[in-house]
C-alpha cells in the first residue's frame, strides 16, 4: 500500500471532522420542535436506550436538547466570528493604510476593549442590548475583533513595505488595486485561520454568559441553560443532566480547535510543503 | 528528600482536615438543648413594627393573642378583651407578670406605643383603619378603629409588643422582647442565635439554644449531609435525597401556584405606566374555566413536586375561612364542551381550537429563576394542551412581568393565613395595580359587597361565613366555578429535614416564605431522647 503522505493525511483529518461538525449542525436544525418539548411524565430519567443522555427535570429528552442547543450554540458561534474577522480586517487596514490620528484612534479602542475582561464585557453589552440571540451576537462580536485586528494591521504594514507594492504604485497603480491584488490575497490565510479560532471561543463565551443568565431565555435550548439548570438539581444525585452535554461541548469545541490547527498547517505558505 | 517532608506534610495536614471535620459533626449533635435551623432566607429586622413576625410569630417579642395551630385565636399578653357593640372600641386588659428581658415590666403603655409605632412605620403592618390606641392604666389598652374591622385580631397576633422605654432606630437589629427567646446576635448573611428567655410567663422554652443559619437550600443539603444542622428548610426537587439520621417533614402550607388569567378584552387601553391591558383570549370565561377543569392538579402536585405539594383550589385551602365548594374534579370532557359549546373549534387540525379566526393560544410568565414555576407551568401547558388550548411558558424577570402581567398570564404564587389576602387579591380597586394582587383586572360589586361585609363583620364566624362567600355564594364568586380570574394549580408543602430524634411540634399550616414560618412555634420543639 502506498504510504500516505502527511499533508494527505491533514486534509483527510480536516475533511472528517468538516464533515462532523456540519453533521452536528445539520441534526441540530433539523430536529423537530416536538422531539425537544418531552412530556412531564418522563422527568429525570437516567441515561438508558431510549433517551441516551437521559432526560431533564421537565421530561426533556437531553440528547435531543443538546444537539439542538449545539446548533443554537453553532449558529450565533458561526455568525459572531464571521461579523467580528470582517471587522477586524476593515479595521486593521484602516489602521495600517489611514492616517497618523486613525491609527492612533483604532489602537487606543483596541487597548481599551481588550483592558476589560471578555466575559464581563459580553455580559455587559448582552444584558443592555436585551438579551437573547441579539444581545449575545452583539456583544460576542463587539468584543472578539481586537487581537485579529491587531494581527492584521502588523501584516499589512509589513507587506506595504514589500517590493512589488512599491513597484505596483510607481507603475500608477491605484490604491484600491494595490488592496484587491496584493493586500486581501495575503491576509486569506489569516482570516480564515482567525476566524476558526475564533469560533470556539465565541461558542464558550455564548455558553457561560447564558450559564450566568445574561445570554438566552430559559425556554431556548442552549448548552449554557442546560448547564445551568443543571445545577439546581446536581446535589440530589441527577449528574447526567450536567456530565454528558458538558462533555459534548468541551468535544465540540476541542474539535474546532483542532480543525483550524489543521487549517492554519494546510494555508499557511511556511508549512504547507511539510 | 524535599519532595518526601512536602508529601508528609500534605498527609499530616489531610488527617488534621479531616478531625477538625469530625469534631465540628459532633458539636450539633451532643448537646440536647440547643438546635440549628438553616433557613433560605434572612429577615430583614427584627422589629415587629416593621414587619418581623409578619406570617411568622416573633419569638423574641410576645403579641395580645396568637394563632393555634389550627389557626383560631388565643390570649397571650391579653387576659381577655371587650369588642364594643359597634365594633368600633377594643379594649385589652394584660397580664401582670410579663416582664420584658431587661426587667422592665411590660405594661399596657407599651402596647400603645407599638401600635402607634407600627401605624406609624407604614410597613408590612397595614393598621390604616386604627384610629388611636391609648393606655387607661397599667393593664388595660383603649384601641379604637375608624371603622369595624374583623381582621384586626390576626393584625394583633403578627405585631410584637416592644418596649417604650428600649426603642430606638436600631431596634431591628438589637431587640429586646418579652417572647419566649431572649435576642443574643445576628451576624447579617451568616446568623442569628437566640437563648431562651427564662423568666418567660409562659414557661421557660425546652430548647435553651437556637442558632438560624442562612443558607441557599444546595448548601443546606449538604450542611445535612455533614450532620452539621439539625433542621434544614429544602425544596420539593431536593426532598427526595434520603440522608441516614434525618427524616423529612412536608409542612403543608398555603403557599400556593397558580394562573393569573386577564379578565378585560384587549382594546388597547395601557395602565399608567404604559402596560399594555387586557387579553383576546383569556377574557373569555369559557376558556379559563376549561384551563381549570382540564388540569390534574393531584398529577402535577405528585409528578413535578415530587409528592410535596397538594392541589390547590383557591387562594385558602384549609384555612378556617375557606369554602370547600371551591374544589373541582379534573374533568376534561367537561372541559372541552365548555369551548365547543361556546364555538371554540379547531377547523385547520393544528390541535389548537380557534373562535371567530382567534386561536386559543396565549404566553404564561414567570420569573426566570424559579424552577418551581417554571415545572409546575410546563407541567399544566402540557395537561391544557389535550384539550386545544396553547400556553406559551417564558421565563422573564420581574421587571419584565410588571409590564407583561396585565395582558399575559402569570405563573403567581400567593398564601398567607391571613384572610385579608383574600380581600386585596378581589376587591375592585386593586385591579391592575402594580402590586401584584389583581393583575387580571378582577372588578365585581357582588365580591366588593361581601369583602366589605367580611372586613366589617363583627363576630370571627359572621366574617368568615362572608369570606367563604366571597368565593362561592351559590351562583358566583372568585372561584374557578365562579368568574375564575385565576386557575390555582398547587400548594407547595415545605419541605424540612429535621435530626432524628427531634420534634418540631404541630405545624400550623405555613404561609409564602422561606423557612421563616418554621420557627414560629419554637417553644413546642424537644429532644425526645
Amino acid at each position: 500500500m502506498k504510504k500516505i503522505n502527511r499533508r494527505t493525511k491533514v486534509v483527510i483529518l480536516t475533511i472528517i471532522m468538516t464533515i462532523i461538525l456540519i453533521a452536528v449542525y445539520a441534526l441540530g436544525v433539523l430536529i423537530p420542535e416536538d422531539a425537544v418539548t418531552g412530556s412531564f411524565l418522563n422527568a429525570k430519567e437516567p441515561p438508558s436506550l431510549e433517551h441516551l443522555f437521559g432526560t431533564d427535570a421537565l421530561g426533556r429528552d437531553l440528547l435531543m436538547r443538546t444537539l439542538k442547543g449545539l446548533a443554537v450554540s453553532m449558529t450565533i458561534g458561526i455568525a459572531a466570528s464571521a461579523l467580528s474577522a470582517v471587522i477586524a480586517v476593515f479595521v486593521g487596514i484602516s489602521a495600517a493604510v489611514g492616517s497618523k490620528w486613525v491609527d492612533a484612534f483604532i489602537n487606543w479602542l483596541i487597548d481599551i476593549v481588550m483592558s476589560v475582561p471578555h466575559t464581563i464585557l459580553v455580559i455587559l453589552i448582552s444584558f443592555a442590548t436585551g438579551r437573547g440571540w441579539k444581545g449575545l451576537l452583539i456583544g460576542i462580536t463587539a468584543t472578539h475583533w481586537c487581537s485579529l485586528a491587531r494581527l492584521i494591521r502588523g501584516e499589512v504594514l509589513q507587506l506595504r513595505s514589500r517590493q512589488y507594492v512599491a513597484v505596483s504604485r510607481k507603475l500608477g497603480k491605484s490604491s484600491g488595486w494595490i488592496l484587491v491584488h496584493h493586500l486581501l490575497p495575503h491576509l486569506a490565510p489569516q482570516f480564515f485561520v482567525g476566524l476558526i479560532l475564533m469560533f470556539p471561543h465565541a461558542i464558550l463565551h455564548e455558553a457561560s454568559v447564558s450559564f450566568l443568565g445574561f445570554g438566552l431565555m430559559p425556554e431556548q435550548p442552549a448548552i449554557g441553560i442546560i448547564l445551568s439548570e443543571s445545577m439546581r438539581y446536581i446535589g440530589a444525585g441527577m449528574w447526567w443532566p450536567a456530565v454528558l452535554p458538558g462533555l459534548t461541548l468541551v468535544l465540540i469545541v476541542l474539535l474546532v480547535d483542532r480543525l483550524g490547527g489543521h487549517l492554519q498547517m494546510i494555508m499557511e505558505p511556511y508549512s504547507a510543503q511539510e | 528528600m524535599q519532595v518526601n517532608i512536602k508529601k508528609i506534610l500534605a498527609l499530616l495536614l489531610a488527617v488534621l482536615m479531616l478531625f477538625s471535620m469530625a469534631a465540628c459533626g459532633n458539636d450539633a449533635a451532643d448537646s440536647k438543648d440547643s438546635v440549628v435551623i438553616a433557613i433560605g432566607s434572612e429577615p430583614e429586622t427584627l422589629d415587629p413594627t416593621k414587619g418581623w413576625g409578619h406570617g411568622n410569630s416573633p419569638i423574641v417579642q410576645s403579641t395580645l393573642v396568637r394563632y393555634t395551630s389550627d389557626l383560631t385565636f388565643e390570649n397571650d399578653l391579653a387576659v381577655g378583651y371587650k369588642l364594643s357593640d359597634d365594633g368600633l372600641t377594643c379594649t385589652f386588659t394584660i397580664r401582670e407578670d410579663a416582664f420584658f428581658t431587661d426587667g422592665e415590666k411590660v405594661t399596657a403603655a407599651d402596647v400603645a406605643f407599638t401600635l402607634e409605632t407600627a401605624k406609624a412605620a407604614q410597613g408590612s403592618v397595614d393598621l390604616t383603619y386604627m384610629e388611636s390606641a391609648v393606655a387607661r392604666d397599667d393593664t388595660t389598652v383603649v384601641i379604637t378603629l375608624s371603622k369595624p374591622t374583623s381582621i384586626f385580631l390576626n393584625t394583633l397576633a403578627s405585631v410584637g409588643i416592644v418596649p417604650k422605654h428600649a426603642y430606638s432606630e436600631d431596634y431591628g437589629t438589637n431587640p429586646i422582647g418579652s417572647g419566649p427567646y431572649k435576642f443574643v446576635e445576628w451576624k447579617a448573611q451568616e446568623q442569628i442565635i437566640f437563648t431562651a428567655n427564662e423568666d418567660y410567663y409562659g414557661g421557660a422554652p425546652v430548647i435553651k439554644k437556637v442558632t438560624v443559619v442562612f443558607m441557599s437550600e444546595d448548601a443546606a443539603l449538604a450542611a445535612v449531609r455533614a450532620g452539621k444542622v439539625d433542621v434544614a428548610y429544602s425544596s420539593a426537587a431536593l426532598g427526595t435525597t434520603e440522608v441516614d439520621g434525618y427524616h423529612v417533614e412536608a409542612v403543608a402550607s398555603a403557599d400556593n401556584r397558580g394562573f393569573t388569567l386577564p379578565v378585560l378584552p384587549n382594546e388597547g387601553r395601557t395602565t399608567e405606566s404604559g402596560a399594555p391591558i387586557g387579553n383576546d383570549v383569556t377574557c373569555n370565561i369559557e376558556i379559563r374555566q376549561a384551563i381549570a377543569y382540564a388540569i390534574d392538579r393531584k398529577q402535577v402536585a405528585d409528578v413535578v413536586l415530587n409528592g410535596f405539594g397538594k392541589p390547590a383550589y383557591s387562594e385558602n385551602d384549609g384555612m378556617p375561612w375557606n369554602n370547600p365548594e371551591v374544589v373541582i374534579e379534573t374533568d376534561m370532557e367537561y372541559a372541552k364542551k365548555l369551548l365547543a359549546d361556546a364555538g371554540w373549534i379547531d377547523t385547520d387540525g393544528d390541535g389548537i381550537v380557534e373562535k371567530d379566526g382567534l386561536k386559543a393560544e396565549f404566553a404564561c410568565v414567570y420569573p426566570s429563576g424559579d424552577s418551581v414555576r417554571q415545572a409546575v407551568a410546563m407541567a399544566a401547558a402540557e395537561q391544557v394542551k389535550e384539550i386545544g388550548i396553547r400556553i406559551n411558558v417564558e421565563g422573564i424577570s420581574w421587571d419584565e412581568i410588571m409590564r407583561r402581567m396585565f395582558s399575559e398570564a402569570v405563573m403567581m404564587g400567593w398564601g398567607s393565613a391571613i384572610p385579608n389576602e383574600t380581600y386585596y387579591l378581589y376587591r375592585s380597586e386593586g385591579a391592575l395595580l402594580d402590586d401584584f394582587y389583581n393583575p387580571e383586572g378582577y372588578t365585581s360589586n357582588v365580591t366588593d359587597g361581601y369583602l366589605n361585609a367580611a372586613m366589617e363583620a363583627l363576630t370571627v364566624s359572621e366574617a368568615n361565613e362572608n369570606w367563604r362567600k366571597v368565593q362561592w355564594d351559590g351562583t358566583t364568586g372568585t372561584s374557578m366555578r365562579g368568574e375564575c380570574p385565576w386557575v390555582w394549580i398547587v400548594n407547595l408543602d415545605h419541605v424540612t429535614y429535621v435530626r432524628d430524634g427531634l420534634s418540631i411540634g404541630e405545624q400550623p399550616i405555613h404561609g409564602h416564605g422561606h423557612g421563616l414560618p418554621l420557627i414560629q412555634n419554637l417553644h413546642e420543639w424537644r429532644w425526645n431522647e
